[in-house]
């Protein structure tokens, strides 16, 4: 959806994963903020990002937190990423007639190994071992991670490969950009590092 | 009644002609030109194929010493950016530029025919032409056109006989003369940084640094408005190019400055 | 807030189903000239052909969203139960949940009776599914497995009509599919024959329709049980690579903040005597 603007990607590597997203938030042509939030930690183990309608976007995380609350208190325990993308695929599904117009991503960690799971907006759920896209620059970012990913990245190089490819596909959009936010999962923790991008 | 010519090919004209002519249409068809079907319908859609640098910033004004020209260098399809380093500005003859925006080809196009029949003027009469003369060319041209599908909203800017000058043509066939333009998606927040700073007595510096300044905002706030910012400066003497700047550069630069500003 | 009466009666009841809440929003977006996104689908080349003994079951693994490929590799053929499988065209997220939700009613269906389900029992519920969305369901089907009759292969239509035949396509390459059955099929083919024949018309697909591509899935089902044939084969592999890798630093990083797991940290309170007095 050409509104609001946004790019996401996921990628997985050596018992790590990274999760990148660009940082503007527009209004079709015009650029309202260069601070937005796109992706979320949902608890230790588990990301997801949101493309698409950033209203749509911030109902659906509002949704999964207490969703994910719940569940806790519940269980006792934190859902695993594959818990949590089936609980976002049931839950974008229900409006299968009505939609939210939103792609997600869920990236995480399961039992210390990568997890990527991407999503329609109906909830149809795609996996992979390499990479997930979503946005509205795809086209000019499945070229580059086609070409550049490699199984079993270290966190550092793996960070790199995501900032790069992230960067170049939003100088080739109008509509992302204006910075660049990307956290690195491993078993220890979360490193979240801010980019510096063209402001154009 | 007045014919256009060749630049006529409405049906109903057509129909006209094969009346007159008394033959079968379908031979006139074979023809070509008599039977196309009318442009007005024809280029209905023209504005969601010819997109590349729909979005654009450019603005020209006058000050104490002369015009000041500049750009953004965008062009986009879509979302898509096909590139950040087009020249928006089009040098017509030593004292006239022409700024573009809209389609790409049509104000190349018609810039460079412009420039041509500036040049049969000059050979003609033996003088340069007024920017008035010429912008009302490019008017007229527009004007002829109107609703066959160009899309192009320019201002020609130059030195004559009466100093400094600045008009804006657009494919509408609208011509207006003023002291201040700017034309683009991005014209509304290069306006926001312009009608702030703006004075007619500026010097030279301030001038530069102003309309630098205010296609910067274009870039950062317009989606569609990006790459280098071009600056021109035009006087008694034609137009000189004074800076290109990457708006990321620029970007960084004017944030340091910000925060020693505000350190202090 | 408007809401219908039935998005009401349902969360009342605590029902599930789908929700029409954001509709009627949609559509005035949609009639504001907003570009409203595409839903992902499997434009497909699936295929079921009954055999000696058993049924085999193949699909590509080609996903799309308008012209890109989504997934060049994704899962096609659904679990319905141990003996029933079903591959899905259409709408991917409508083939996917269709078919979960049949395979959970069956496995319902199968405890309550205590009997293994049936493949027609299977391919009534889905009928009936999708009759009842008249079509806003896109699921194409193809069902195949063996019970107690014997093996048996259905299609099923996204409108809710269904077809038993021994040799049956669907998706957009079905035609591709449908002329190498037409050509090759013979009745009573062993398992080896089933299995080439399945292939070269998964092959065809792959190769002629847009739609279609990736490699080519495999289910085999007989009364033994049933065996996965995941990439079968993998015609579409990428040749030729060349490895690069950024060196460190190449992106330049403004700010850095490193945040150990939750459950890594120990939270340090000050403890204090129990006041007794």
């Amino acid at each position: 959806m050409q509104y609001n603007g946004a790019a996401v990607i996921a990628m997985a590597g050596k018992d790590c994963i990274a999760i990148a997203s660009d940082r503007r938030y527009g209004l079709r042509n015009q650029t309202i903020g260069c601070e937005m939030q796109k992706t979320f930690q949902i608890n230790d183990t588990t990301f997801v990002g949101l493309t698409g309608l950033m209203s749509d976007a911030q109902t659906l995380e509002q949704k999964f937190r207490f969703r994910t609350n719940m569940y806790r208190l519940r269980e006792e325990r934190d859902m695993s990423p594959r818990v949590f993308s089936n609980m976002v695929s049931s839950l974008l599904y229900e409006k299968r007639f009505g939609p939210y117009f939103c792609e997600p991503v869920i990236a995480g960690l399961e039992n210390g190994k990568p997890y990527l799971c991407g999503m329609d907006l109906l909830g149809a759920q795609v996996y992979t071992d390499d990479f997930i896209l979503a946005g509205d620059c795809t086209e000019a970012m499945y070229g580059l991670c086609e070409s550049m990913y490699r199984p079993d990245l270290e966190p550092d190089e793996l960070f790199e490969l995501v900032s790069q490819c992230l960067l170049s596909g939003v100088d080739r959009d109008c509509l992302a950009g204006w910075g660049c936010t990307v956290h690195v999962l491993t078993p220890q923790g979360v490193t979240t590092r801010h980019l510096k991008g063209r402001m154009d | 009644m007045l014919s256009l010519g060749a630049l006529d090919y409405s049906p109903r004209l057509a129909a006209r002609h094969r009346e007159e002519l008394d033959a079968p249409p379908v031979e006139h068809e074979l023809l070509g030109g008599i039977g196309l079907p009318d442009p007005t319908e024809r280029c209905d859609d023209a504005h969601d194929v010819v997109k590349m640098v729909h979005g654009t910033t450019t603005l020209a004004f006058k000050f104490q010493g002369g015009v000041i020209v500049a750009v953004d260098s965008r062009a986009s399809a879509g979302a898509y950016i096909a590139s950040q380093t087009v020249k928006k500005v089009i040098e017509i003859n030593p004292f006239l530029l022409g700024t573009m925006a809209g389609g790409a080809a049509d104000c190349s196009y018609w810039e460079r025919y412009l420039g041509m029949r500036c040049r049969m003027f000059e050979l003609d009469q033996k003088k340069r032409i007024s920017v008035a003369g010429a912008s009302k060319l490019l008017s007229n041209i527009t004007y002829q056109y109107k609703n066959y599908g160009l899309s192009m909203g320019t201002m020609i800017c130059g030195w004559d006989e009466t100093g400094p000058q600045i008009y804006y043509v657009d494919s509408d066939g609208q011509r207006l003369h003023g002291p201040l333009f700017s034309v683009g998606s991005g014209s509304t927040f290069a306006y926001g940084v312009l009608d702030t700073g703006y004075r007619y007595d500026m010097s030279f510096d301030e001038a530069c640094d102003l309309a630098r300044r205010a296609i910067f905002a274009a870039t950062y706030r317009d989606a569609y408005s990006g790459g280098t910012v071009r600056v021109y400066h035009i006087d008694v003497d034609g137009w000189h190019r004074i800076s290109e700047d990457d708006s990321m550069e620029l970007f960084f630069k004017y944030k340091a400055e910000k925060e020693a500003a505000l350190a202090k | 807030m408007r809401r219908s009466s039935g998005d009401k009666l349902r969360d009342a009841l605590g029902l599930g189903g789908f929700s029409f809440d954001n509709a009627r929003r949609n559509q005035v977006l949609a009639l504001k000239g907003h570009m409203i996104p595409k839903a992902r689908k499997t434009g497909t080349t699936i295929v079921g052909v009954i055999y000696e003994g058993g049924v085999v079951l193949g699909a590509d693994t080609r996903a799309t969203e308008g012209d890109t490929v989504a997934d060049k590799n994704c899962e096609k053929i659904h679990y319905i139960a141990d003996n029933i499988w079903c591959c899905g065209a259409g709408t991917s997220a409508d083939t996917e949940s269709t078919t979960a939700l049949i395979s959970s009613q069956l496995e319902l269906h199968r405890m309550s009776t205590g009997k293994q389900p049936r493949v027609v029992t299977a391919c009534t519920m889905l009928k009936r599914m999708l009759f009842r969305y008249q079509g806003h369901v896109s699921a194409a089907l193809v069902l195949g497995g063996v019970d107690c009759t014997g093996p048996s292969l259905y299609t099923v239509y996204p409108h809710g009509s269904t077809d038993s035949l021994p040799y049956v396509t669907m998706g957009s390459g079905s035609l591709a599919a449908m002329a190498v059955f037409e050509s090759e099929y013979k009745s009573k083919m062993t398992l080896e024959e089933a299995k080439a024949l399945v292939h070269a018309a998964i092959m065809a697909g792959i190769n002629n329709d847009l739609g279609s591509g990736g490699s080519v899935d495999m289910m085999v089902i007989n009364k033994d049980g049933n065996t996965p044939l995941r990439n079968y084969d993998r015609p579409n592999l990428r040749k030729f690579r060349q490895d690069y890798i950024f060196p460190r630093g190449t992106a330049t990083i403004l700010s850095e903040k490193f945040t150990p797991l939750s459950s890594l940290v120990t939270i340090e309170t000050e403890t204090s005597a129990m006041q007794v007095s």
